[in-house]
């Protein structure tokens, strides 16, 4: 008795020690990694825009909080002064970039390798949109998906080969909902986001074939509805043919004989698209080469127009003209008017919602460390659309530094690095 | 024909050039020069007799053709770029001059050119005008084999990279050989905007991976030169560089290539058995040696322990050995280029030495790279000598980096923006600085290829 007493004297503060021990053990392995201090936050899902630090530990948001200690964190980035947003998702690029010379964007020289453009963005994910079909989704995937630092989604081409080239994108034999719908959910459901339907010449099929694969594998649809010698009417495509849900992509378009524009000529937003957007449907801007005019976007922003995600149809015809990177794009809607919140939201948790990826897009704790950090530079800048002019603007994006999934992969300024000559 | 028909249409705000207006213009011409040379022959031409109206006829056409030819010559002007600082040191200039383009070429750099006769003006007050900028040390040879440089996806696209920093002439360092050199030649030189000249591997498959990129036997200096001479407009010297072995017969081999073809030898890395005072001994005059302010263990530094630059170093100096920065992931710390800049070791010139691993990290592009050293005290002058003129005499192509009349029109226009900006190395270490470069337009072969801010753009008007 008297020993047994005497054991859980001596037992009882050993054990509670231990219990210690094993906590200090855990705090300590929870220990922050990376410590963004002091920088303004923007987090639209979680409507978050205030002063907050931002604390990540391996490759996860683990505290978003004001005035996290930074005792506990191994780096601690000073990022006053400057903008703090999840990674940027860019819903709209090709990047099957290959060497089939001849070949468009499937496999060819038009698309482009993504981490180039990506991280000196602030985009952490991109979505291809459609350069593959279910033939060569396949060697999309191992050339660059699987080897590319930014995460890398996509929309699969109706058309199996996918953008190969314009003459063979017309084959409706090769539009096949079936195997579509099967390469995304039974084999990829994870990567293959969407469907796309672009570059027909013909009539509804392509769409409504799309869309009959975006019903069987319960994925949206995006359209590029611009090839149609005489257009086809978007109004039918938004009213009849499309599901809510679904992409209207390249909104700002100016090619009026192959495509009906939203903004007539008058310089009038046409009534059919508030109905639209009431159904459901969904509007991207899609930059591109050749994809955006300021005679469309401006008078569409000023009559409350606006697009629901904004991204850049990166390829090599649209990396070095007016649209440059999506940096620059969403300067262009700051320009136009468009606070950046509203700018932010539409090039993260909006396209995370389009593309059903809700762990994409945001900062709540727990999900992947995907951090853009941004600067807003005032000054006298220039934009430019497709056509080759100028809309004039005072403020500019500038990507500070890049964090995906935890690792700084982009920093401008060095405002996570020691000074060279620091003892 | 279209000239001259742009010249009268040019004259005419009017109407635009049909061959009627041509002819009519030409008749009006005429008859305004009749009434020109009337008041010298007091009696009427066309009427007194046959003779003299030819005599006019001869007089009045010479008349025509030398108008003619002096309003050709004076509105051929494509492209203006008015009101510039010019920084050419090829032809030491460094002074507001406007510059003209036309046909791809520069045709005149000179003061007050009139706007009037270009089709396009460009303002570029306030605004730096430098020839295109020459990186001499690339890996562009992009491909689909996966971790791999040549023909690789550790390769860039030259596109992705240069024009959005006033680069319009890439080098790439060796990453094809003489077996592979013609996909290169394929797959990217003749498709890219960018001007891509090469060294030339000494390893017959280039940067083709191990252990093939190390075969002796597949370094043949008869192949090499012989490549070489077949395309001596593209191939501009050779590399030597990733050979962990310690025989010297790969670096006599490439030395042997460069001779035969009298080109330059560029000496890259990954030479871990040579020592640096023996890679540099063996080098020739004009010969450059790249990394030069790396700090890795696999290479001997140019600075010694207590900061000095190493007399054997200097020595190849003096005999002509040109030192490029070759950044790249590993090749440049602030540790060695600070001293090395402090006790005279300059760069000749800024490679660099683009891939997969430096395009994101402290390299980023050649003007950051320029800009560092602006930040490490250096001139703004004797940075864009080494960004054209240097490099341009290096690899023997003083058709390039130049903005001498009847030069190609690559052009760099620059901001030099002010604000609190900071540069890192390969080492993760910053330097703090108040400039930086940033390249507002581009121009290839006379076309604008890089805008950043619309300034060749016209307003948007409602």
């Amino acid at each position: 008795m008297e020993t047994q007493k005497c054991l859980h004297r001596r037992v009882l503060p050993c054990v509670l020690f231990l219990f210690w021990m094993i906590q200090v053990g855990t705090l300590q392995a929870q220990q922050v990694d990376i410590l963004l201090k002091g920088g303004h936050v923007i987090d639209p899902k979680n409507k978050i825009d205030s002063r907050m630090d931002v604390a990540i530990v391996e490759n996860k948001i683990v505290q978003v909080a004001p005035d996290i200690p930074i005792t506990n964190a191994k780096k601690v980035i000073d990022v006053k002064g400057l903008y703090v947003t999840p990674g940027l998702i860019d819903m709209h690029v090709h990047v099957f970039m290959g060497n089939d010379l001849d070949a468009y964007i499937a496999n060819g020289p038009t698309s482009v390798a993504p981490d180039g453009f990506t991280f000196r963005a602030g985009v952490t994910t991109v979505v291809d949109a459609g350069s593959s079909g279910w033939r060569n989704f396949r060697q999309l995937k191992e050339q660059t998906i699987d080897k590319a630092q930014t995460r890398v989604l996509a929309l699969l081409n109706i058309v199996g080969t996918g953008m190969v080239g314009r003459f063979e994108e017309q084959d409706v034999n090769d539009m096949n909902p079936v195997m579509t719908a099967h390469m995304i959910k039974q084999l990829f459901p994870d990567i293959i986001v969407g469907i796309k339907a672009a570059h027909y010449w013909g009539d509804f099929t392509q769409v409504d074939r799309a869309v009959e694969a975006g019903k069987l594998a319960d994925v949206p649809v995006m359209v590029d509805f611009g090839e149609h010698d005489p257009p086809n009417s978007i109004e039918a495509l938004f009213m009849k043919h499309l599901r809510p849900g679904d992409i209207f992509t390249h909104t700002y378009s100016y090619g009026p004989t192959k495509r009906e524009t939203v903004v007539d000529e008058n310089g009038k937003v046409k009534p059919f698209i508030a109905e639209a957007r009431k159904r459901g449907i969904l509007f991207d801007v899609g930059h591109g080469g050749g994809a955006f005019s300021w005679r469309q976007a401006v008078p569409a922003m000023q009559q409350g127009f606006t697009p629901d995600v904004i991204s850049t149809d990166l390829h090599i015809q649209s990396m070095n003209g007016g649209m440059k990177d999506l940096a620059n794009v969403l300067s262009k809607f700051i320009n136009m008017g468009m606070s950046l919140q509203d700018a932010i939201a539409r090039a993260t948790w909006a396209p995370a919602n389009v593309i059903n990826k809700k762990e994409l897009g945001n900062l709540s704790v727990g999900t992947e460390a995907d951090v853009a950090v941004f600067n807003v530079r005032k000054g006298d800048f220039g934009f430019v659309d497709v056509r080759g002019t100028k809309l004039k603007g005072t403020q500019k994006l500038e990507a500070e530094l890049t964090i995906r999934a935890g690792k700084i992969v982009w920093d401008l300024n060095g405002v996570s690095a020691p000074a060279w000559d620091a003892k | 024909m279209s000239h001259s028909m742009n010249v009268f249409t040019a004259k005419t705000p009017r109407r635009k050039g049909t061959r009627g207006c041509y002819i009519k213009l030409l008749n009006e011409s005429l008859r305004l020069c009749a009434l020109a040379v009337k008041p010298f022959f007091p009696f009427p031409l066309h009427k007194t007799f046959f003779p003299t109206t030819k005599l006019t006829e001869i007089l009045l056409m010479s008349l025509f053709f030398y108008l003619l030819t002096t309003f050709t010559h004076a509105q051929e002007i494509d492209l203006l770029l008015k009101n510039g600082h010019v920084i050419d040191p090829a032809n030491n200039i460094n002074a507001r001059l406007d510059v003209a383009i036309a046909e791809g070429k520069i045709v005149k750099v000179a003061t007050g050119i009139a706007t009037d006769k270009a089709k396009k003006v460009v303002d570029v007050t306030g605004l730096y005008v430098c020839p295109g900028f020459i990186d001499i040390h690339t890996h562009v040879f992009v491909g689909s084999k996966p971790e791999t440089f040549a023909d690789g996806s550790l390769s860039l696209s030259p596109d992705d990279f240069t024009f959005r920093a006033g680069v319009t002439t890439v080098v790439d360092a060796g990453t094809s050989g003489w077996r592979n050199f013609p996909v290169f030649k394929d797959q990217v030189i003749d498709r890219s905007k960018t001007r891509i000249l090469a060294f030339l591997n000494i390893a017959g498959a280039g940067m083709s991976g191990k252990p093939t990129q190390e075969d002796i036997n597949d370094m043949d200096p008869a192949k090499a030169s012989e490549a070489i001479q077949k395309y001596p407009d593209i191939i501009v010297g050779v590399k030597i560089g990733h050979y962990e072995g310690n025989l010297w017969t790969p670096f006599e081999n490439a030395v042997a290539a460069a001779d035969r073809s009298n080109v330059p030898l560029l000496v890259e890395c990954h030479l871990p058995q040579y020592s640096l005072e023996d890679q540099l001994n063996r080098m020739r005059s004009g010969d450059i040696i790249t990394h030069s302010f790396e700090k890795v263990s696999e290479r001997m530094s140019v600075v010694d322990e207590q900061g000095n630059v190493r007399p054997f170093v200097k020595q190849a100096q003096k005999r002509g050995i040109l030192f490029d920065v070759g950044h790249g992931g590993a090749g440049f710390w602030f540790s060695e280029a600070m001293p090395a800049l402090q006790q005279g070791l300059t760069p000749n010139s800024f490679g660099t030495d683009l891939h997969r691993f430096s395009m994101n990290a402290g390299m980023k592009d050649m003007l950051n790279v320029m800009s560092k050293y602006l930040s490490m005290g250096m001139t703004k002058e004797d940075i864009i000598v080494r960004a054209t003129w240097a490099p341009a005499k290096s690899i023997k192509r003083t058709d390039l980096g130049q903005l001498g009349e009847g030069a190609v029109a690559d052009v760099a226009v620059l901001r030099l923006r002010s604000g609190d900006f900071g540069f890192v190395d390969a080492g993760g270490n910053k330097i703090e600085g108040k400039q930086k470069f940033e390249a507002e337009l581009t121009i290839r072969a006379g076309k604008i290829v890089w805008d950043l801010n619309g300034i060749s753009a016209v307003k948007f008007v409602k």
